[in-house]
């Protein structure tokens, strides 16, 4: 990619939700457009979810009530969008934004760039929430304090268990399903605790997940520490409450990846780091639009593709 | 300013990591006094925090066999890691007293110091900002002060004035005091800077030894002692210098050293996230009460803001001591919200405490000869020390000559800076500033939130201390370091690790052994 290149349409990542914006847009025969991933494949956060002989899959396709290796979900939406002719960009971050000029600067092997477009999409997908957002957990900095995406990480990546006696914080759908995949993969039947009286996840979730583990359950966290010297030896509330472990897993309540808008001066609440919309998918500074999980709340993979698509009929009718 | 890579220096000193089955390679490893040779050192120094290595660095200019030992399995990883990383000018000690001194010399030295050893520096100054009557009442004997400490640009201003410097500022602001010596600056890269100049001129390291006790020599003529590592090596050392921070009482009471009591004051801190940043224009201080200097609000040098510290005085040796807790960020956020005008409602990354080493007997208590000839105790450096870390170490130099006999002929082979390439990558942004690079490792992000490449994290592991864990290569890069708190990076890193070192990805620790990243002792399953 030559720096300096002009394309009608940007799409920053390329999860579900960028690859449903790169699809609809192709079916539109809008074109020339780039679609920027930093990491080196595109899919987003399913590709974490690794297809492996006797491994089990826990990656939830929640419209069709069934869980999956999230690779090949991905994959599948990866090969639809490798039949349109969408420019792809790997290791390619985009490491600032200019909202009126639509400039994106980013840095990507051959040192940075920058390229301009008409309309731009934000599909950054969305992150963790860590315990200093949490904000109701604090206490020792410790090794083996991870997130889900480190339980991915070290099993589908590297055949290894982060923690043999987890304690999940959080209790929605994703941390259902970490605490699957840990018990699945061997660990003891994990602790889960949350700030929440009762888990965010709801029952018929809750029930599905039954098929692996049924964690023990603690509610009405207010104030709690993490334990331990080293590592991660639990957590320990401020009311005395004990949950022993030897890794803490901090699971869910996913925080947007706006913080590309939020520096570049689009708008943004704060604290929640929640894209301010102008209407639809439309943000700020005419010409931005934003798709998938980037926009805040949790929503499965196939959801974010198919708003992904319909970011692109508002890119279409914008560009008319 | 704008190459890639690191400096690799020629290396004199010999660096070893006592880590048995641990995290690093085979070559690193100590597993016998006689790996640092026969000749017993003139001078071993146990500590090697900021105030440890800035006096092995001052040592290293001279012809003298020094050892810097530390039980941590990093330079400048006990309370030098966990500060409000500030260089102060010393504007409100207590005029006369040896940290006054000792502030208004380092002050100085900063500037050239920093420009030398390449850490990262910003004197952006600080204001005092009077909230209440009462604060504002203060404020004269304040200036004062700051006048008998030689900080003579230290002057009141209206609340005007300082609206005009920071516009958002708490509308209670009633007056202050502009304190220009005041300055941001990178906390870790002050022992790491020292400790590489010091290894490069022939000094050496030792890391993950925990020094137990010590043989005190036959008290003759020039003794020489015997430092004994919790598993029983022996170093032998003709003086001593204890610079353990909090772990000084422990260390004096093994050669029996004079009285002093220190206890861990911890500071709890709060870290905002870039979007704070320009919130500020200053360091912003609070008026000080009679029992703490009180919440401050400030930028960092890597353009975050931070609020912090509290001051929670605990027992010698309570673990607590660097745990937050939820009340105490709480309180922190009170604080800073009665300077700054909608600081709660900014992102927060992440929380951490520092233990400051609280002495009864005050701060900056240096005994030579303490228990026995040769050895020097240096301790109760409480919420200064990373400033006064140069002049100290000059300050001791000076003592040990004329106290212990200490005899130094300049090394007309040693250091004294290091090169533009040392310079970490985050402050010197090669890409953006023009380089070109052959290495594309050098263009591909693996932390996201900082932008710091594989490339980066590579030259890291070969820079001269060779850090192993992942905590040291934090400190060096900032990797995990930003808003998403290693969720994108932490396990892609560790594959770099152990790709570029060869360590299996399962022994990888965060600090050392028994911080290992994955439960231990499972077999590494490759899928
Ligand atoms: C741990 C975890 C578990 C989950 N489990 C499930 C589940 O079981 N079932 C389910 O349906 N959903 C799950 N989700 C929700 C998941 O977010 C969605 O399934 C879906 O992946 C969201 O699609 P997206 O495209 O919005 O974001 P993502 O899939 O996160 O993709 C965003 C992409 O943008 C890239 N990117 C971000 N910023 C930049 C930048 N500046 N420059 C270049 N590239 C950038 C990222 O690298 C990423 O590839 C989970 C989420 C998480 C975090
Ligand atoms: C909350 C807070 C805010 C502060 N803010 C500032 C600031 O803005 N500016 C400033 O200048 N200063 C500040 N300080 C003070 C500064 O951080 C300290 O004075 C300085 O870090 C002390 O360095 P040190 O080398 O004495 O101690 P340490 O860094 O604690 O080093 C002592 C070392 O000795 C080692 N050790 C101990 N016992 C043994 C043993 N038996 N064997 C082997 N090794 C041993 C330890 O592992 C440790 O690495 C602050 C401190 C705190 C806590």
């Amino acid at each position: 990619m030559s720096c300096g290149q002009h394309f009608k349409v940007a799409i920053i990542g390329g999860g579900p939700a960028g690859i449903g914006v790169a699809v609809g847009l192709a079916k539109r025969g809008i074109g020339p457009v780039v679609l920027i991933e930093r990491r080196a494949e595109v899919g987003g956060t399913p590709m974490g979810y690794r297809k492996k002989p006797g491994g089990v899959p826990t990656f939830v396709e929640w419209t069709r009530g069934r869980v999956v290796f999230g690779e090949e979900l991905a994959g599948r939406m990866a090969k639809r969008l490798a039949k349109t002719d969408t420019t792809i960009r790997l290791s390619a971050q985009v490491t600032q934004i200019d909202p009126v000029e639509k400039r994106l600067t980013l840095l990507w092997p051959e040192g940075v760039c920058d390229v301009t477009a008409d309309a731009v999409v934000l599909a950054a997908g969305a992150r963790e929430q860590t315990p200093a957002e949490k904000g109701w957990l604090a206490g020792a900095r410790t090794a083996r304090v991870g997130f889900t995406r480190h339980i991915t990480g070290w099993l589908d990546g590297n055949g290894l268990l982060p923690a043999r006696k987890p304690v999940v914080v959080g209790s929605d759908l994703i941390a259902y399903s970490a605490a699957a995949k840990l018990r699945a993969a061997g660990s003891d039947k994990p602790v889960m605790i949350d700030r929440r009286r009762s888990p965010s996840a709801g029952l018929f979730e809750r029930l599905f997940f039954r098929r692996w583990t049924r964690p023990d359950w603690s509610g009405d966290v207010t104030a709690a520490g993490i334990k331990g010297d080293r590592s991660a030896a639990g957590v320990q509330s401020s009311d005395g409450q004990d949950w022993h472990g030897d890794g803490v897993m901090i699971c869910g309540e996913l925080v947007p990846n706006t913080e590309l808008a939020l520096l570049g001066g689009l708008a943004v609440e704060l604290p929640s780091r929640q894209l301010q919309l102008a209407r639809g998918q439309a943000l700020s500074e005419p010409g931005w639009f934003a798709a998938g999980n980037v926009l805040g709340g949790f929503h499965g993979a196939q959801w974010c593709y198919f708003n992904g698509r319909q970011a692109a009929r508002r890119v279409a009718n914008f560009l008319e | 300013m704008t190459q890639f890579g690191t400096w690799q220096p020629k290396i004199r000193g010999k660096l070893f990591y006592n880590w048995p089955q641990g995290a690093c390679e085979e070559a690193l490893r100590f597993t016998s006094a006689g790996q640092l040779g026969v000749e017993p050192y003139d001078m071993a120094i146990v500590g090697a925090g900021v105030v440890g290595c800035g006096l092995a660095y001052r040592l290293s200019q001279y012809d003298i066999r020094v050892l810097l030992v530390d039980r941590l399995h990093d330079v400048g990883e006990g309370t030098s890691k966990a500060n409000s990383a500030l260089i102060h000018s010393g504007y409100d000690a207590k005029p006369g007293s040896l940290e006054s001194k000792l502030l208004h010399e380092a002050e100085a030295d900063w500037p050239g110091l920093a420009a030398r050893l390449k850490i990262p520096l910003d004197p952006i100054g600080g204001i005092m900002m009077a909230v209440t009557d009462e604060q504002e009442r203060q404020l004269e004997a304040a200036e004062k002060n700051a006048h008998a400490n030689r900080a003579t640009d230290v002057r009141i201003l209206s609340a005007t004035e300082i609206r005009e410097r920071e516009p958002n500022a708490s509308p209670d602001v009633r007056g202050g005091l502009l304190v220009p010596g005041e300055s941001l600056v990178d906390p870790f890269m002050a022992s790491i800077a020292y400790a590489e100049i010091a290894l490069a001129n022939g000094v050496d390291i030792l890391l993950g030894a925990d020094i137990a006790g010590v043989e005190l020599g036959q008290p003759s003529g020039a003794p020489l002692h015997h430092l004994v590592t919790a598993d029983g090596h022996r170093l032998p050392a003709r003086r001593i210098v204890n610079a353990a921070g909090l772990g000084s009482r422990r260390l004096a009471d093994g050669y029996g050293g004079g009285a002093f009591d220190i206890n861990p004051r911890r500071g709890q801190f709060l870290l905002f996230d870039k979007s704070a940043r320009p919130l500020v224009q200053h360091i912003l201080l609070p008026v000080p009460t009679t029992h703490t200097k009180g919440v401050l609000v400030a930028p960092t040098i890597f353009g975050n803001l931070l609020a912090g510290p509290t001051a929670e005085d605990l027992p010698l040796e309570d673990p607590a001591a660097t745990h937050t807790t939820v009340e105490g960020i709480r309180r922190v956020v009170e604080g800073g919200s009665r300077l700054v005008d909608g600081l709660a409602r900014q992102p927060v990354i992440a929380t951490y405490a520092g233990a400051r080493c609280a002495c009864n007997q005050g701060s900056y208590v240096i005994r030579h000869n303490d228990g026995a000839p040769g050895i020097v105790t240096v301790t109760g450096a409480r919420s200064t020390g990373l400033t006064a870390s140069i002049s100290l170490a000059r300050h001791l130099i000076d003592g040990m000559q004329k106290e212990l006999g200490l005899e130094l002929s300049p090394d007309s082979a040693a250091l004294d800076c290091r090169p533009d390439s040392a310079w970490p990558g985050w402050w010197r942004r090669p890409f953006e500033n023009g380089a070109t690079d052959a290495r594309t490792d050098h263009g591909c992000a693996i932390c996201f939130c900082e932008v710091i490449s594989g490339g980066e994290i590579r030259d890291a592991l070969d820079s001269p201390l060779k850090p192993r864990t992942m905590d040291a290569l934090k400190r060096r890069t900032r990797v995990l370091s930003g808003r998403c708190q290693g969720f994108d990076c932490q396990v892609p890193l560790a594959e770099i690790v152990s790709g570029h070192t060869g360590i299996g990805i399962a022994q990888l620790t965060k600090n050392g052994p028994g911080s290992e990243l994955v439960v231990p002792g499972q077999a590494e399953v490759t899928a």
